[in-house]
């Protein structure tokens, strides 16, 4: 962890669910160390636990041993999080949904739209202030979405599979300007998600995670040049890593049946 | 807008036809006054009443009563749901004497509700309430059951405390079904509000009513019975306009 500062510190959590027929283990004992401002991809099956590392980490969930230790210098709110869905409020307006977060929180009317409307700016919803969740398509929600997590100014963007709703296209650029919001705003980011591609792209390190029992199987480093683009996804080095992806996820005897991709 | 325009249009044709056909009735068939009084007989008695100021008297204790009832079913129906949604235990308790009291016909504890609360305005707002509470209480149980996992994932995330919550998530999101519930207790309030002025006292619209039949007048019974269908179709649309200004994010209405 040489000169970079440790962000998220998660030592041996580990998470059992008591069941009608016994305990199930979600997941099994995790340790790995997240630095300020990286980006973390962590891609897996149905069942790996990958969800609900995500929600340990976020507070919504509790460990059953082990901890989780947040650089965040005891901030309220330490964690954005963006769902599979975008869970708007959908009595509200666009601006409303994403001042949200500062409204509850005491922030003056101003400086709440302030903040907000710049978020939608960089979300690429400008004129759309006053429309309503339902008037917009999924990928634009999602958008908001992701505006509304930043509101409140996070050091910490927690994103379960946000994009998985959305067609391919959308996805696409919905994930290159996810990477320019992380670049302007050095947030760390941690990311689930079941495309291996999506992983290795947006990533600083890839958390290979296997189901049943859900554990991590091993972590990548990648090494593609940034800022990434069209060009990363003719680099050799990234197709190569995603091969070893696939193949970490095939590996006999961890994923039946079900695969990733 | 044209299409409402053409609405009106075509309730005022319904209303003409119904008018024709009462006309028809009292003036070419000669139908006895006592039975069925002419329209312009009807508009006398009414005319009457409202110029004495007798009316003005009688639709306000009325009105005010519903509007009483109304406001205390909403609140308690509301209040009560949250608070058996929040403790589930508390449910297990409430929930086989409030079955027993909704199934109860509240217009046979009428009544009892007069010997209990009095000849005054007392029993009248009770007897409103407790046709008020239930619907909107079924109403409301419903929208706080359904709400979305992932809101309550929200609200935690942001830390809200429990008014925050309630203000800002659970009671909007519950909206629907409460106006579901209202929109019932709206009518049933109106039939309890007529209804109760008819057992006692000597002001409202149902006491008009038994005044006016008690001494044959008719014309003036006409007039109320006729009052109480045009308050009944006022609440209705004051009610329609409401939802569909709180509710207007649902989209599609009706």
């Amino acid at each position: 962890m040489s000169q970079s500062e440790r962000m998220i510190d998660i030592a041996g959590v580990h998470k059992t669910f008591v069941a009608d027929h016994g305990t199930v283990t979600a997941l099994e004992p995790v340790t790995i160390t997240i630095k300020q401002g990286e980006f973390i991809s962590i891609v897996g099956p149905s069942g790996c636990g990958k969800s609900t590392l995500l929600r340990l980490i976020s507070g919504l969930d509790h460990a059953s041993g082990g901890t989780i230790t947040l650089d965040t210098a005891g901030r309220k709110r330490p964690v954005g999080f963006v769902f599979q869905e975008p869970v708007l409020l959908p009595w509200k307006t666009i601006l409303e949904n994403v001042r949200f977060p500062l409204d509850t929180a005491g922030v003056s009317r101003a400086e709440a739209d302030k903040v907000a409307l710049d978020l939608i700016k960089m979300v690429g919803l400008v004129g759309f202030e006053k429309a309503l969740p339902r008037q917009l398509s999924g990928g634009m929600r999602q958008r908001a979405a992701i505006a509304r997590s930043l509101s409140d100014d996070p050091p910490i963007l927690l994103m379960d599979e946000p994009f998985s709703a959305v067609d391919l296209m959308t996805r696409d650029t919905l994930n290159d300007e996810l990477l320019r919001i992380w670049q302007s705003t050095g947030k760390t980011i941690l990311l689930v998600t079941h495309s291996v591609d999506e992983a290795a792209y947006l990533a600083d390190r890839v958390m290979v995670m296997t189901a049943r029992p859900g554990k991590l199987k091993c972590v990548h480093d990648v090494d593609l040049s940034r800022p990434r683009g069209e060009d990363t996804k003719l680099d050799p080095a990234y197709h190569a890593l995603v091969a070893q992806l696939r193949r970490d996820l095939r590996t006999p005897g961890v994923v039946h049946g079900e695969r990733a991709h | 807008m044209i299409r409402r325009f053409t609405a009106w249009i075509d309730y005022a044709l319904a209303l003409a036809v119904l008018l024709g056909a009462w006309w028809f009735a009292t003036g070419p068939m000669a139908m006895p006054t006592y039975l069925l009084p002419s329209p312009l007989r009807t508009w006398n008695a009414l005319a009457g009443i409202a110029m004495s100021g007798e009316l003005w008297v009688h639709l306000g204790f009325t009105v005010q009563n519903i509007v009483l009832g109304l406001i205390l079913g909403l609140v308690a129906g509301i209040a009560l749901a949250y608070v058996m949604t929040r403790f589930p235990k508390l449910a297990i308790w409430v929930d086989g004497p409030l079955v027993i009291l909704q199934t109860a016909p509240k217009i046979a504890l009428a009544p009892l509700f007069v010997v209990w609360f009095g000849f005054g305005i007392l029993s009248k707002i009770i007897l409103i309430f407790s046709l008020v509470f239930f619907p909107v209480f079924i109403g409301a149980v419903a929208g706080f059951r359904t709400l979305d996992p992932k809101m309550k994932d929200l609200s935690k995330l942001l830390g809200l405390g429990h008014i925050q919550r309630f203000r800002q998530i659970e009671l909007p999101s519950a909206m629907p079904e409460i106006f579901v519930g209202l929109k019932i207790g709206a009518v049933q309030a109106l039939v309890g509000a007529v209804l109760a002025e008819w057992m006692s006292g000597k002001l409202g619209l149902g006491y008009l009513m038994t005044y006016a039949g008690a001494t044959y007048k008719t014309p003036l019974l006409f007039a109320a019975v006729l009052l109480t269908v045009v308050l009944g179709l006022l609440m209705h649309v004051v009610l329609t306009m409401l939802e569909n200004r709180l509710l207007s994010w649902k989209g599609a209405k009706r």
